[in-house]
């Protein structure tokens, strides 16, 4: 409103984020201040691509057209494609969690020296193209791999490519997945990790008789819940628009049919991407809300951070 | 043969020696308290006691058993931690019933023993709350009720009250003693807190550098120091250094005095000793002017200045200036202390019998000065 209400306003913000559990007092009147500024700009920026794409998709030429619709979920290859990329996705996304989030207790826990390394190692992922990958997945796993490939694999990859014919199979490819999704899902879990006490959580539940797994799984998991669920939902989008490694694998996902549909009919491509935006959208809230409505989930994070505060 | 054993246990972290041949009886419901500065190894006895780490070199033994590579889950030791370390995803009665849960007992049965603990340790109205919903010393008891919920044949207290305020570390330093002493609970305590050890135990096992320098009753770590690292670290104590001139008649020659001291039966003449004297064994009147003031067999009488006056309720600390290099500390019940202001002229006085007299040598002087350190 006033342009003199705005540098309070930054200054109110400002202690807000410092504090955040105190409520700022109310100032009797509600002024815009350049943090709302900021985020309607967000949003108009986030959303304006969307609102044009969904209207290039129903907008064919003759105006407004809901038939498309009907067009596009009629197509079998549609329902069939995203009925494997879900799939894929849900695959990488439980056996990264399966895999990452024990290694990573075991890590902090026995060899916390030897964290530096597996940061290091969970960052390559980004560092090697998605392409680089999956052409290397497929010369070793196709029966061709080097000798040196073999030996620093303890002979699996040759069992494994002689006897299952698993190059270009599903499979190899939520093993790909996986591998690229490796820092977005250690980089969560990790954090969790490092902000409960896990070392002494464990002694106490170990000097109460539980074991390991049984620590693992009854004490340490519930209370890195919240990076699992990040780890998974990261893990989980980024499969589900996957396009490289799909492509050379030559599995016909989603992305790959969407990418298909571009060529021949661009307002359906428009529409299509929208629909899996909405999608993963929906998948990704779902989730959130299922992790909130655990015992003690959302109202107790509030209270932590009161906790914090004092 | 004593219930808990540690036989010439040893603990190397690389080339560090962290514990160095410890040999520790602990007898059934007994509360000993391994007292030292921070590294003396006191934390990673208790954590080797519970399995948390394994001896280099070394057995232990609990009631004749060795559990020696036993692991921590199979040990039956109750742990307290200084972080309480409750599971923040359970209430209070869920964290004092999971070890229960392991043991598989009956719903009821551990339905019973939370309420029973809950009321033993004064929260039986807390059994919903969770951790962060407590305060620290709410925590540290449902950490204790947690810990004695498995019927541990010992319980581990690492530093249990470091972290908490200096009134609820009191109260519930009481309260751990009482339930103790209630339990007949063998219990092993770490801490670097003289006062703490010295309330609390029923021995007390004074550390230094992986090694017990003392072990006794808290009264005799107290009046009677075996080594000068135990006289320095436990209490507050006036220190003279000093060549011992007559043993047999108790003389010893400081640097600006004679003192008088017990006659001491293994020292010779002309060793290098220590001469300690506690603050509250310290006397003093005004210096009225020109009277004499010697030292004679009566006892050791020594002019000076009040320097500082510290009030500390039931009695009160003076720092009284005896040369330009000397300040001795003597404690007065505060009624006697109006007295006394700082400039005034005094005469210390002190008997033979209060002195403590250690011999010194280069690993007593390192020692003496990591005691200094850790005390200030």
């Amino acid at each position: 409103m006033s342009i003199g209400g705005t540098s309070s306003g930054i200054v109110q913000r400002a202690i807000a984020d410092v504090h955040p559990p105190r409520k700022s007092k109310p100032t009797g009147r509600r002024s815009v201040g350049p943090g709302k500024l900021v985020l309607a700009l967000v949003v108009l920026y986030l959303l304006i691509p969307l609102g044009a794409t969904l209207w290039f998709g129903l907008d064919t030429g003759h105006g407004i057209d809901f038939s498309i619709f009907g067009r596009t979920f009629s197509d079998p290859d549609f329902s069939q494609t995203l009925l494997t990329s879900l799939e894929l996705a849900l695959g990488a996304t439980i056996l990264a969690v399966a895999l990452v989030t024990p290694t990573a207790y075991w890590v902090q826990l026995r060899i916390p020296r030897a964290r530096p390394l597996l940061d290091f190692l969970t960052l390559v992922p980004f560092a090697v193209p998605a392409i680089i990958l999956a052409v290397g997945l497929l010369q070793e796993y196709s029966g061709t791999a080097s000798p040196l490939i073999n030996f620093l694999s303890l002979g699996l990859v040759p069992v494994l490519s002689n006897n299952l014919n698993i190059v270009s199979t599903p499979p190899l490819l939520v093993c790909a997945y996986v591998i690229i999704a490796l820092p977005f899902v250690y980089r969560p879990i990790d954090n969790s990790l490092r902000a409960i006490n896990t070392t002494v959580l464990t002694e106490a539940a170990y000097s109460l008789g539980s074991g390991w797994w049984r620590t693992f799984l009854t004490v340490i998991l519930p209370n890195i819940w919240p990076g699992i669920i990040s780890a998974a939902l990261l893990t989980f989008s980024t499969v589900m628009g996957e396009f490289t490694i799909a492509q050379l694998f030559s599995i016909y996902t989603f992305p790959i049919f969407l990418n298909g549909v571009g060529q021949e009919d661009p307002h359906r491509a428009a529409l299509l991407s929208i629909l899996s935006f909405i999608f993963t959208l929906v998948c990704v809230l779902g989730i959130i809300l299922l992790v909130r409505r655990r015992p003690g989930g959302a109202g107790k994070d509030g209270q932590v951070e009161i906790a914090a505060a004092r | 043969m004593a219930f808990l054993e540690l036989e010439d246990i040893t603990k190397y972290f690389g080339r560090n020696t962290a514990v160095d041949h410890i040999n520790l009886a602990v007898e059934q419901g007994e509360f000993l308290t391994l007292l030292g500065p921070s590294g003396c190894g006191k934390t990673t006895i208790l954590r080797m006691i519970a399995g948390f780490e394994t001896p280099s070199e070394g057995n232990i033994l609990l009631d004749g058993e060795d559990i020696t590579t036993r692991a921590a889950s199979k040990r039956p030791m109750g742990m307290v931690f200084q972080s309480y370390a409750l599971f923040p995803h359970l209430t209070a009665e869920q964290n004092i019933a999971f070890g229960m849960e392991i043991k598989h007992l009956p719903k009821e049965v551990i339905k019973r023993r939370c309420a029973e603990l809950l009321e033993l340790v004064g929260l039986s109205d807390k059994g919903r709350s969770f951790a962060h919903q407590l305060s620290g010393g709410q925590q540290q008891r449902i950490a204790l009720a947690r810990a004695l919920a498995v019927e541990p044949k010992v319980l581990l207290l690492d530093e249990p009250l470091s972290a908490l305020d200096a009134k609820v570390r009191v109260s519930l330093r009481n309260e751990i003693r009482r339930i103790q002493q209630q339990l007949k609970m063998t219990a092993i305590y770490v801490t670097h807190d003289q006062e703490e050890a010295l309330a609390i135990s029923d021995r007390i096992a004074v550390m230094a550098k992986g090694r017990i320098e003392q072990l006794d009753q808290p009264e005799e770590v107290y009046s009677n120091p075996r080594t000068i690292f135990a006289a320095s670290f436990v209490g507050s104590s006036n220190q003279f250094h000093g060549v011992l001139t007559s043993a047999a008649e108790g003389l010893c020659q400081a640097e600006h005095y004679t003192l008088h001291v017990p006659p001491q039966q293994t020292l010779q003449n002309g060793e290098r000793v220590l001469v300690l004297v506690r603050p509250e064994e310290v006397t003093f009147r005004p210096d009225t002017e020109g009277a004499e003031y010697h030292v004679d067999s009566t006892g050791n009488q020594l002019p000076g200045v009040i320097e500082l006056r510290t009030f500390l309720g039931p009695f009160t600390r003076f720092h009284v200036r005896v040369e330009k290099d000397t300040t001795l500390t003597a404690d007065l019940p505060s009624q006697q202390a109006h007295d006394y202001f700082v400039a005034q002229h005094v005469v210390l006085a002190f008997p033979p019998e209060v002195c403590q007299v250690l011999p010194l040598d280069a690993h007593e002087t390192e020692l003496e000065k990591l005691a200094e350190t850790e005390t200030v």
